[in-house]
């Protein structure tokens, strides 16, 4: 056994020391491995296990990139004729295997914008590496420089949104041939592809009729029973191709211009791909025979010719080792309308010149939980050239969210430098909305502290203007306005943020159910903060307005109004109210031991605190809020207190009153509805427990069943 | 902890095995190592366990550029390797010859 590896090893090109050979040690190593005790190893003082470990393990697909695969090289691939062109003689079959490859690089592109590298998924075909190659064979060229290029506007969105920090591994193009000869024109190619195909049909369509054969048209292949199902098959494939470029041109069009055209196409695209769907039964039966159709990328279950995803590792360096699973043919097709479905929302979004409204937008739109590309292409919509939506400078929107008056716009506020700070901090939070949800949460905790910081500068630079300006009683009182609204508004922008941050943690399943009672204590900290800065903004710019309007009313009415709590702060009232009657109620099942407390070696509950809350803490996101003012307010909190109840109770009422104001908003509708009937049910468990208290069969647990967020209690009698 | 548990284990239990000792003799030596597909791997001998696989140190890479052609070599550096006894094929130390003649008659003697 041992001479016969002895007689393969190269001896002549690998060589062994001056006056020295290759001795063959493996009976040594056979013999001394017999002897060895289990767990015993050989080796030498200066070993090191640890280092060992992290040794790269040869012939381990996830590490040893070197595995020998089918080819060593693309030209030995050519060669052996892993891609030929045409890929048949036979005119039918070439048409069934490039269907096969059109299939298969739609899997691929559907993986590689899931976060795979574009090496491993659609570059692993052979064809688009050498794009000269398919230059005689038309369809096939025409569809791999439609591919190219489709693949060459993606890329450019993602990496000019860099919404891809995460996903690293997409923008990953090294070394492939992403722009061939002539790809800008990929569209006329295809339009000439289509246009012949189009005849082919009509043309066996005639024929089959026994109408007036046309000599003149040759027909696609040579079966003339397949040649309609064959041209149905290539057309929707190519149309879809077609109106997706299509669609990613026309939304590249700058400050949103091209959005209602991109939307024709989406539908286009949505279409092209139900009959895409519906070609996969004759593209099954025709193969049927042909080859062993156990493959799920494409629809015929044919394996495709001419992909070899080592190829790549072998070549490109950035490439990595590890093998990866293509999207089956199905999932693939789920992928692009859902993408397709993401994209028309973004497309359909008015431009509001108001950054609430896209901000609000932004939110909306990340619960449906977009994928990466349509993330990329909504930022890229709303933040262009530094200006919302490219159009609407990011000063003048902060001022008419801050409710500023009209007099200020011809101020010289737009001069000062923190201004300027704040516009591109808010850039900042629209472009971190639209990463993905982890990214997104770990960036705006870190964001709170600039706005801790701008807030701070901007107060000291508007007192010193506050200052300068006292001469004139009429530019004070201008000053003093804008320092009001300005600051109020950056406040009430910075508690929204640490809302967000710590609801996402939710979405993001980073808090235990030991955790909850200080998580919701936080949010409910949070809120009255946000709740109070709303209100008097709102105030302020109420008062603003009111003054305007001010000569045709009486007095007496504008104090009545003073009164009156806006809706938008009474929403915020109901969340305050569940959020606090949860933080209770676990405070109270943790005080009479209802809920064992984690008996954890590793962390005390207060350095639990410390890590859910560090970025809020260091931001002084509130103020005083502490570990101590945590457990000073929850100590007490007892099941059979009937204020418990209350917190539910008037969550529910005043949800049920707010509900009026917002009838014409679907989505707050929907919000206000979910925390009604999580403080409902919250409210009728609560009064189980109390009833119940000494049963010790009662069970309380909690789901999310009615809010992404809020907490539904269920109580069972076990 | 492991570490030290390992080093006792060689000194100990394994004291009187001839084979034993004189593959502790071949650390640190150049060592040639074949793989089933066709790749050798040069470096230099830091490890082995009960079951055979090895680890090397340096380790430089040879492999084919072509399947059909056995040279010339295309080579990379690796550092440290673990090779899998599954996968070994060949494993060879550089030596002088009066040396090879002294391995080879332990293979004789060696207990089976």
């Amino acid at each position: 056994m041992a001479d016969e590896a002895a007689t393969v090893a190269p001896h002549a090109s690998i060589p062994s020391g001056d006056n020295s050979v290759w001795a063959d040690v493996s009976p040594l190593l056979q013999a001394a491995s017999q002897d060895l005790q289990e767990g015993e190893l050989i080796h030498g003082d200066n070993f090191n296990l640890f280092a060992a470990m992290s040794a790269l393990e040869i012939m381990d697909p996830k590490m040893d990139s070197g595995m020998v695969c089918t080819y060593y090289s693309l030209d030995e691939a050519i060669e052996n004729g892993a891609a030929p062109v045409p890929i048949s003689e036979d005119k039918t079959i070439d048409v069934r295997c490039t269907i096969d490859i059109m299939d298969h690089l739609l899997a691929c592109e559907a993986t590689w914008h899931k976060g795979h590298s574009l090496a491993q998924t659609v570059y692993a075909c052979l064809y688009l590496l050498r794009p000269e190659r398919t230059s005689s064979h038309a369809l096939l060229h025409s569809y791999c420089k439609v591919i190219r290029a489709t693949c060459n506007a993606i890329l450019s969105v993602v990496s000019d949104a860099r919404t891809h920090e995460e996903e690293d591994l997409f923008t990953m193009a090294y070394g492939l041939p992403l722009c061939g000869d002539g790809d800008e024109k990929c569209l006329s190619l295809l339009n000439a592809v289509e246009e012949t195909i189009s005849r082919q049909l009509r043309a066996c369509k005639a024929s089959s009729s026994k109408r007036r054969v046309s000599e003149d048209i040759e027909p696609l292949q040579d079966n003339s029973d397949l040649e309609e199902g064959y041209c149905r098959a290539l057309l929707c494939r190519l149309r879809f191709r077609k109106h997706f470029y299509h669609l990613l041109m026309s939304m590249k069009r700058p400050q949103g211009r091209g959005l209602e055209l991109a939307r024709k196409h989406i539908a286009s695209c949505i279409s092209e791909i139900d009959h895409i769907q519906k070609s996969s039964e004759f593209l099954r039966t025709s193969a049927y025979g042909m080859c062993d159709q156990n493959i799920d990328t494409t629809a015929s279950g044919c394996q495709p010719i001419g992909f070899d995803a080592s190829l790549n590792c072998r070549l490109s360096a950035p490439t990595p080792p590890r093998s990866i699973k293509i999207l089956c043919w199905e999932k693939a097709l789920e992928y692009f309308i859902k993408l397709l479905q993401d994209l028309d929302i973004v497309c359909s979004y008015s431009l509001d010149p108001s950054l609430e409204a896209a901000l609000h937008f932004v939110v909306k739109f990340q619960k449906s939980q977009p994928d990466l590309v349509s993330r990329a292409h909504l930022q890229l919509l709303l933040v262009q050239d530094g200006k919302l939506y490219g159009r609407d400078s990011m000063l003048s929107m902060i001022t008419r969210a801050a409710g500023l008056p009209e007099v200020t716009e011809n101020h010289d506020i737009e001069k000062n430098e923190f201004m300027m700070q704040l516009g591109q901090l808010v850039i900042n939070l629209l472009k971190i909305l639209c990463t993905n949800t982890a990214w997104q949460r770990r960036k705006l905790g870190k964001m709170l502290q600039d706005w801790r910081v701008i807030y701070v500068q901007l107060e000291m630079a508007f007192k010193k203007k506050f200052e300068e300006a006292s001469t004139t009683s009429n530019t004070k009182k201008i000053c003093f306005k804008i320092y009001q609204h300005i600051l109020a508004w950056v406040e009430e922008k910075t508690y929204w943020i640490a809302f967000r941050f710590l609801s996402l943690g939710f979405e993001l399943e980073l808090y235990s159910f030991h955790d909850y009672c200080m998580v919701y204590w936080y949010i409910y900290v949070v809120l009255i903060k946000l709740a109070e800065k709303k209100h008097l903004r709102m105030a302020m710019s109420s008062d603003a307005a009111k003054k305007k309007a001010k000569k045709k009313k009486d007095s007496l009415k504008d104090a009545e109004m003073d009164h009156h709590i806006p809706a938008a702060v009474l929403f915020l009232q109901s969340q305050i109210y569940l959020a606090e009657g949860l933080s209770m109620m676990f405070a109270a099942m943790r005080n009479e031991h209802r809920i064992v407390p984690l008996q954890s070696p590793f962390n005390t509950e207060h350095e639990i605190f410390i890590q859910q809350f560090e970025l809020l803490q260091k931001a002084c996101v509130p103020d005083h809020i502490s570990y101590v003012t945590f457990k000073e307010s929850t100590s007490h909190a007892n099941l059979s207190t009937l204020a418990i109840c209350d917190y539910f109770k008037e969550a529910q009422r005043i949800a049920k009153e707010v509900k009026s104001s917002f009838a014409n908003d679907s989505d707050t509708m929907a919000e206000l509805r979910g925390v009604e009937q999580v403080a409902e049910r919250n409210s009728i468990a609560l009064n189980v427990c109390r009833v119940g208290a000494l049963d010790p069969k009662l069970k309380i647990s909690f789901a999310f069943s009615h809010h992404p967020f809020f907490a539904t209690a269920i109580v069972k009698r076990s | 902890m492991a570490e030290e548990e390992a080093k006792e284990g060689v000194g100990v239990n394994s004291e009187g095995s001839d084979s034993v000792s004189r593959v502790k003799k071949l650390l640190f030596r150049r060592m040639l190592v074949g793989i089933k597909d066709g790749r050798f791997f040069l470096g230099s001998f830091y490890c082995i366990d009960k079951q055979g696989n090895i680890i090397l140190q340096d380790t430089v890479e040879y492999r084919s550029t072509r399947q059909s052609s056995p040279s010339p070599m295309e080579q990379r550096c690796l550092g440290l390797i673990l090779i899998p006894s599954s996968c070994r094929t060949s494993c060879h130390v550089d030596s002088s010859i009066d040396e090879q003649f002294s391995l080879l008659s332990l293979q004789r003697t060696s207990p089976r």
